[in-house]
Order: structure tokens, then sequence, then C-alpha cells
């Protein structure tokens, strides 16, 4: 989980245009700046493409939190 | 002491002149954080808060006529600031927080703004433009406890210093009020600029259009950056004296719907694109909410479906009533209301006092049901009175003694109006108006692409989406990591509402024989269908 976080970390800092974002799962959309419905596509391809996972839309729609998306990348590796 | 028939001053207006009338105990704003915590601001509170703001301001030497910048996401100080800054005869802009440092600039550039204030999370895109605005003189930071340096001061302590009492200056109607950047189909944002008159025409439709009363608790989820923000999310609302709900979490159907319930909302002002994602939710989330106190939903923005209508009629039990303005307008113009009948889909009709004619490109007026330009005869107040720097552009608005919207639509013979599209280019995307100018610089930054051209395409959420069709470098191949490469670029350099949704990779984007690229043509060919004349396109 550790990896998979600083992972995110990158993956966040890169989308959002700023190196000085830190994460913790409860974050949402609202703790990050720019972080709203359109930059979350952006956000997901970046996952996607770094992960190489692809996310079903079931689980697109259940992706709320930082939390949230780490466990579900952890799911899809552990597969 | 100044009477309230010589002070025009907004600032005044939704503050002081409320305490006069006896509400100063009276919730203004019921704050609700991203958290669902409530918390409540008196008018008095208002008062007090952005006195402070005011005082600030000229002990840093802000005067009146001065542009000053609000770069934050919707918090309680957004709204002293803004009040405050009127209070001063300043020029308030607010703008998006989802602004990249290119969006930033082109605006700053422009306004010269002595002073911005932002938070600390979005410093650092201020910091890395101020070399290039050496207007700005200080940068104040609300959530630093101490100065950074002599020009990036700590917002939480200077305030703290201020004293609450301040004094309005007596301010004329024709005084600059408030600036907000619109995009066009070529160049630059131009600043619209409004005066503290626009307030008639806020509180006119406040009581005509969205029917609020008294005791009203009012909704308007629009950002500040918006005119709709500022129009009906400040000025409208406290110039009344109505308390009114703000959210600053972003949009999510369940919490929204909560917001309605707990706080009793009876007027709800939103977007179709919030409300065509709320149509998509599993319908059992609305019965499992209470809105008995709900009595009218409006919606601004981009035209709204007629199946969104249905939806609410169906599912909330509510009309939506749909309203057109537009930055320029500075206050609702055209809309639908309780009391008449609504034609789903349709704009409305006019407001009282208003002379609106479909007009031809020749200045003729158009028979009932022919489309032409949306035109509106100048004079009522809220008015826009220039756009910042581009007087002529300003001037070329207006033509045979009416100003051109830029819109298109037609007149049914009931007197309402049908939207029918825009006049130009520009992209109106959930909202916001874009220029595909801007998009096309932004992507040939990006090393691999040669040229591009972007257009609005049909979309059921946004309305319209963002399309760009791009030639990519010889021997470049389109990948996902390309794609997201532009996407990041995109959003970063200039805002995430101007990421293209889709991407179209083509041998040539097609331009006629001045180079113009030819955006009728890709709207043809993303529709699939004949792209007219092509005689002017080069070979």
């Amino acid at each position: 989980m550790a990896t998979i976080t600083s992972e995110l970390i990158q993956i966040f800092q890169q989308v959002f245009g700023d190196p000085a974002i830190n994460l913790s799962p409860e974050m949402t959309a609202d703790d990050v700046e720019g972080w709203d419905s359109l930059s979350h596509a952006n956000l997901i391809l970046a996952i996607e493409n770094h992960f190489r996972i692809e996310f079903s839309r079931k689980e697109l729609a259940g992706l709320k939190s930082v939390g949230d998306l780490t466990r579900v990348i952890e799911s899809k590796r552990v597969k | 002491m100044a009477t309230q028939a010589e002070q025009h001053n907004i600032g005044y207006l939704c503050t002081r002149h409320q305490i006069n009338l006896g509400l100063g105990t009276k919730t203004a704003l019921r704050w609700i954080s991203s958290s669902l915590e409530r918390t409540s601001y008196s008018f008095t509170d208002l008062e007090e808060q952005s006195n402070r703001v005011a005082n600030l301001l000229l002990s840093l030497h802000c005067r009146e006529s001065d542009p000053i910048f609000i770069f934050l996401p919707k918090m309680p100080e957004q709204f002293f600031l803004v009040l405050g800054i009127l209070k001063i005869k300043a020029i308030t802009c607010v703008l998006f927080p989802n602004f990249g440092p290119e969006a930033l600039l082109d605006r700053m550039a422009d306004a010269k703004p002595v002073c911005v204030i932002t938070r600390k999370s979005l410093l650092k895109r201020v910091l890395d433009i101020q070399p290039e605005i050496p207007s700005i003189r200080q940068i104040l930071v609300v959530d630093i406890d101490e100065h950074q340096s002599p020009d990036v001061l700590s917002y939480r302590k200077l305030i703290q210093q201020s004293s609450s009492e301040f004094e309005v200056p007596l301010t004329a109607e024709q005084t600059p009020s408030v600036l907000h950047y619109t995009s066009g189909s070529t160049g630059k944002p131009k600043g619209v600029l409004h005066i503290h008159r626009s307030v008639a025409t806020q509180k006119q439709t406040m009581i005509e259009v969205l029917g609020v009363k008294e005791e009203d608790i009012y909704w308007c989820t629009a950002d500040l950056g918006w005119v709709t923000g500022i129009s009906y999310g400040v000025i409208g609302p406290w110039a009344l004296g109505i308390t009114q709900v703000q959210y600053g979490g972003g949009f999510d159907a369940r919490t929204w719907m909560t917001i309605l319930e707990q706080e009793g909302v009876n007027v709800w002002y939103t977007a179709p694109t919030a409300l065509r994602m709320m149509r998509l939710e599993d319908k059992s989330l609305y019965s499992s909410f209470n809105i008995p106190r709900l009595r009218s939903i409006f919606s601004v923005g981009e035209p709204l479906n007629p199946e969104v209508i249905h939806w609410a009629e169906n599912h909330l039990h509510r009309t939506i009533y749909d309203t057109w303005f537009q930055t320029e307008t500075g206050s609702i113009l055209i809309a639908n209301r309780s009391g008449q009948v609504v034609k789903p889909g349709s704009m409305g009709t006019p407001i009282q006092g208003l002379e609106v004619q479909i007009m031809g490109e020749d200045g003729s007026i158009l028979p009932t049901g022919e489309r032409g330009n949306l035109c509106i005869q100048p004079g009522w107040p809220s008015m826009f009175v220039d756009y910042l720097n581009h007087t002529d552009i300003y001037a070329s608005k207006f033509r045979f003694g009416y100003y051109f919207t830029g819109d298109t639509a037609y007149c049914d013979p009931d007197g309402y109006y049908w939207f029918t599209g825009r006049s130009d280019d520009v992209i109106n995307t959930a909202g916001h108006l874009i220029s595909p100018f801007e998009i096309e610089s932004g992507l040939i930054e990006v090393e691999e692409i040669v040229e591009a051209g972007v257009i609005g395409a049909p979309d059921e959420i946004l309305y319209e989406k963002v399309v760009a069709y791009i030639r990519l470098k010889k021997d470049v191949a389109w990948t996902k990591d390309l794609e997201l490469k532009i996407r990041i670029h995109i959003g970063n350099r200039l805002s995430s509402i101007a990421i293209p949704q889709e991407f179209r990779i083509v041998e040539f984007v097609p331009k006629n024989k001045s180079g113009k690229i030819m955006r009728r043509v890709l709207k043809a060919w993303y529709l699939g269908i004949d792209a007219g004349d092509l005689s002017t396109m080069e070979e």
C-alpha cells in the first residue's frame, strides 16, 4: 500500500502540476486544488497508464477518495 | 452620512444598509463546509468582516479603480473580500481556482492588478507569473500566519490588525465595480467591466424572475468566478437582505440533496450540467429526501434540455425554470418563471422594461419564427460598460442601436425566445465560454503536435464538449501516454475546463487561403455532414 501511495503522490503531482501535493487516504476532490470532474479524467488515465490497469465503470463510480483509489489499485494488482 | 438615494455602493447596500433596515442579526450567509459543518454569518458579521478588508486594502495603498484579484476556492473570505474591495471603490475580479499559469497571465497582464489574494496551495501559480506582472505590489495569502516576504503577506495577520469600522465613501452609480473575463473566438480573454448601478437589475430579477421572498433560504451554486456567482451569489441576495446558503465542496448529488433538505432551501439556482449529472443518478436517491420547502429551481449557463425538465418534474416534483444571461448583461434578461407557461427548451420571455429583437446582419428586424442575432436595446442598469483595454471591440458589439449578444435565436408567436447557437466559434462547455483559439495555442506548444483545430461538439452532460483535431509530427504515433501528456498540459496551463474530451488525429487541419482555421469544416467532419463551400480552403 505504501508503494502505491508514493506512486500515486507522483501521479497527483504531475496531473495537478503541484510538486507540493501530499496524500492521505481520507482526502477527496475537495481537498486537492484543481481536482474536479474534468481533471478527474486525466487522473484516471494517468493511473491506468502508470499501473497498467483499467477501471470498470462501476469502480469509477465508487472512487470518492484517495483511499478508494489505493484500494482498487491494490486489488487489481493482486489479480 | 450619505443618504440611500446618493449611495450606490454595492458593498454598502449589501451590509450597512441591511443593518440600517433592522436586519443586523439576521443570517446573511450559512456557510456549509465540504465536511457539511455549518457556520452562520449575520449581516453585522458581513459588515464587520468586509470593513476589515476595506481598511486592510487601504493600509496597503489600494485605491479607487485599482483592480484587485481574488484567486481562491469558494470560502467565506471570498465573500468578505468581494464586499470589502467594492467598499473602497476598487474593482473586484474573482478567478476560478482551476486556472493555470497561462490563464492567470492572460487576465493579469490585461488588468494589471495591484494586489492578489490567494492561498498557500495556489501561491506557486501566482509567484510563477509575478515577474511578468510588475503592477502586483502585494500577494495576500489567507492561510499563512506570518509574512513570507515584503510582498507575500499573511492576510490572517493583517486582517486581525484591521478595524471593523469603515465609512463607505459616497459612490456614484457609474463607478466601476466588478471585472469578469470572458472568451471570444479569437485573441485573449476580454475583461467585462461592470459598474455599481448593476445592483438595480440584479435586485429586480431576484424578485421578478427568481421570486425570492424576505424569509426565504436561497442557494446559488455558482462559483464567484462566474458572473452568476457574483450577481446572484453575492449582490442580488444580500442587496435584498436574503439569507443564502453557500457550500464549499464540489458536486455530489447526494450531498447537494442533503443540503437542500437540511437547510430548507426555498429557491435554488444552479447549472444545467449539475442537473444533467443528477439525472444520471439512481432514481431512488431522490425519493429518500424530503424537500417540501423547495419552491423553485432555476438554471443558467447553457440551454437546458427538455428531458432534464421532465426528469425534475417526475423525480423532484418541481419545474426547472431556465434563465438566460451573459457575462456582459450582468443579470438575467430572458427567463422562464413561475406564473407563466413553461415551454421546455425555450429561454422564456424578457424581463420587464427590456426590449429584445431578433435582427439580421443588416440591422433589419426579423419576423416571428425567423432565426437571427439576439439583440437587446441598451440601457438596462446591469449592462457592461467596457471590455477593459478593448473599447474598440466593445463598440463593435453595438450596432443599429442594439447590443448584439453573439447568440442566435428566434422568437415564437407567444413571445418566447429559443436559443439556436452562437454566431461565433466560442465553445460553451458546462456553462464556461472557452475560446478555441486559446486551446489551439496551448496544443501546439506540445512538441509532438504540428497543428491543431478545436471545436465544440454536442454533449449530453456538458452541452458542448471540446474536440481537438490534431496533426502530429511525422513518425509520431498516437498513444495513451501522448494523450495524457496533452491533457495534462492543457489542464495545467489553461484550466480543466479547456481539456479536450476527444481527440481526432488528422492528416491536415483545414485552413482558408489566409491561414485561418476553418472550424465549420471540422464541425461538419465531426457531425458527418456536408462541409459546404470549400472554395476558400487551402490546397
